[in-house]
């Protein structure tokens, strides 16, 4: 696998739009997060009332909960980095170098590995981090002698996000092939499909929302603006990792299934 | 001993048959050219044998093992159009196949100067034209110098002297005992290059064998017979034609104004005709043996239509 990581990165090191898309993830996300961290937690004019309505959200950027705002931050800006893995395989079939890959000697596991050790570094290196947003902004605002490491699990509920929305961008990439038509699919399914059908069933008041593709993992680090008195969801968050993992699978087998049998055209 | 054994591979794209039913072995040590018009099914099934397309039915195995991907890394193969990273530089292009194929990166800089692109190894592959994208594609079928080289019409967008290079470059590489399987559908490069031919038209394998048999063959699919074609000139054409009519073995001799064209069958050669003529008192000024042309053969063989 890490044979596979060095000639994919052969590949994407001299790449310009990579390094666009990726340094807007790893400048933006942080810059974003402490910004509203600090607008956030000035407190010299403001009111009694806004003090107490702050005590009431359960204040997001200090432990323990500061884990919690950096995953979810870290989500929303994901986004780019789904577009960019997208991006980095349909340009093989666009360059048609995924048959000439094939052609040199990998086999169709091959490049589908290669793929995939380049969807893990962008889960570690976006999990990292957010785990280090998460301490330095937490080191920051919160006040001594609270313990750092409480609720830390969201940066592995992150972690399983980012792998569930990349294993999606890598089902589209891998079957629809044109990269402006995989990244409009994307982000219907992130965007809209996804949350309209959580919505819809939410509403409903059902749980079955919560099983949606997407938002089994979404529902692991909600909006951390949101009071928890306003939470419907009952089901456990042991039972959303287990539907998460469910779907990162079955979206393997597809991906595996197709790419095996399938006609390498552009 | 054959390099490539194709068994009755077919390949349909809905009620459409590519590929109908071809066989082939590919021996050791030849300059394999697969001859077919446009859209006949060549690049179809270079693509099955190095596993990007998927065969519809039949089998093929490489030197006697079913394809593995193992054995294609020790097999140079240019398909169809160079495939290369647009954005990255000639070199680090190659670092990526010679990487794939498992190999170290000391053979970059000599296969860049095989195909005389050394001094533009750093320039970005969307700069390089045509011919140059042409000739940086056959540089990768080199890499770790493979004992079977697959070019699918490798002379494709070069000039005429880049078609020169390339040519004498296979027929250098098959020198050093290399297998060489070439798609094409230029008739004077098979005839050229190839010492073996496959003609496909429409998917179907027409005929196939050395190139001297396919050209001479009696040939199942025409019944033709075997003739050589002979040019010869003389002071007095006239005299020249009326003299060769007589002689035994020639089938015909049609006047082109400055010279005659014999048809003769294989009983006579070019030293026979020779003496016959001194011997009338006859001095040639010209005597040119002609083989059968290819491409004679070749639309004998597959009619005078493109596929498409």
């Amino acid at each position: 696998m890490l044979n596979l990581f060095k000639i994919e990165w052969i590949k994407i090191k001299s790449y310009r739009t990579f390094w666009v898309l990726f340094l807007a993830f790893l400048i933006f996300y942080p810059v974003a997060f402490y910004f509203s961290a600090s607008k956030y937690m000035e407190t010299r004019d403001l009111s009694l009332q806004e003090n107490a309505l702050k005590a009431f959200l359960n204040v997001p950027f200090i432990f323990p909960k500061v884990w919690h705002a950096a995953a979810w931050f870290g989500g929303l800006f994901f986004v780019i980095i789904g577009m960019l893995f997208i991006l980095l395989i349909t340009n093989e079939v666009q360059y048609r170098t995924h048959r000439q890959n094939i052609i040199d000697g990998w086999s169709r596991g091959d490049f589908l590995k290669a793929k995939f050790s380049l969807l893990l570094f962008f889960v570690i290196i976006s999990t990292g981090l957010v785990f280090l947003c998460g301490l330095l902004v937490g080191l920051s605002f919160s006040p001594a002698n609270t313990n750092i490491f409480e609720g830390v699990q969201y940066v592995g509920y992150f972690a399983l996000m980012a792998v569930l929305y990349l294993m999606v961008a890598y089902l589209v990439a891998i079957f629809v092939k044109r990269t402006g038509l995989s990244i409009i699919i994307y982000f219907a399914i992130v965007c809209i499909v996804d949350n309209t059908l959580w919505l819809v069933l939410t509403l409903n008041n059902s749980q079955i929302g919560y099983f949606m593709p997407l938002e089994a993992a979404d529902s692991l680090v909600t909006n951390p603006f949101k009071p928890a008195i306003m939470e419907r969801r009952t089901v456990s968050d042991y039972t959303l990792i287990v539907a998460a993992v469910i779907y990162i699978s079955v979206y393997g087998y597809a991906i595996i299934n197709y790419f095996r049998k399938a006609d390498l055209k552009t | 001993m054959s390099i490539l054994q194709i068994d009755k591979l077919s390949k349909n794209y809905g009620s459409i048959k590519a590929l109908n039913q071809v066989s082939f072995s590919v021996p050791k040590g030849t300059v394999f050219g697969i001859l077919g018009p446009n859209g006949s099914g060549k690049t179809t099934l270079l693509g099955i044998v190095m596993d990007i397309l998927k065969a519809s039915g039949g089998s093929y195995s490489w030197a006697g093992q079913q394809s593995t991907y193992e054995l294609r890394k020790h097999i140079g193969t240019l398909l169809e159009t160079p495939n290369f990273y647009h954005y990255l530089s000639a070199e680090d292009n190659l670092k990526i196949a010679a990487k794939i194929k498992g190999r170290g990166e000391e053979d970059i800089d000599k296969v860049l100067q095989v195909v005389n692109l050394y001094e533009r190894k750093r320039s970005k592959f969307s700069s390089y034209s045509l011919g140059m994208k042409q000739r940086l594609a056959i540089a990768s079928t080199l890499l770790g110098d493979p004992d079977i080289l697959v070019f699918d019409e490798p002379t494709n967008g070069l000039d005429p002297a880049g078609i020169a290079e390339i040519r004498e470059l296979i027929k250098e590489l098959n020198r050093k005992g290399k297998t060489i399987i070439m798609a094409s559908h230029i008739l004077d490069e098979v005839e050229k290059v190839c010492t073996h031919v496959a003609i496909i038209q429409k998917g179907v394998l027409k005929t196939v064998g050395s190139v001297k048999d396919v050209m001479s063959n009696s040939g199942e699919s025409t019944g033709a017979v075997e003739v050589l074609l002979i040019e010869v000139a003389a002071d007095n054409i006239a005299l020249l034609q009326q003299a060769l009519q007589e002689m035994n073995g020639v089938i015909a001799a049609e006047s082109t104004g400055s010279e005659l064209l014999l048809t003769c069958d294989e009983t006579i050669g070019a030293a026979q005709i020779n003496k016959f003529c001194f011997d009338k008192g006859i001095v040639l000024t010209r005597l040119n043996v002609k083989r059968k042309s290819l491409e004679t053969r070749f639309l004998e063989i597959t009619g005078n239509q493109s596929d498409r």
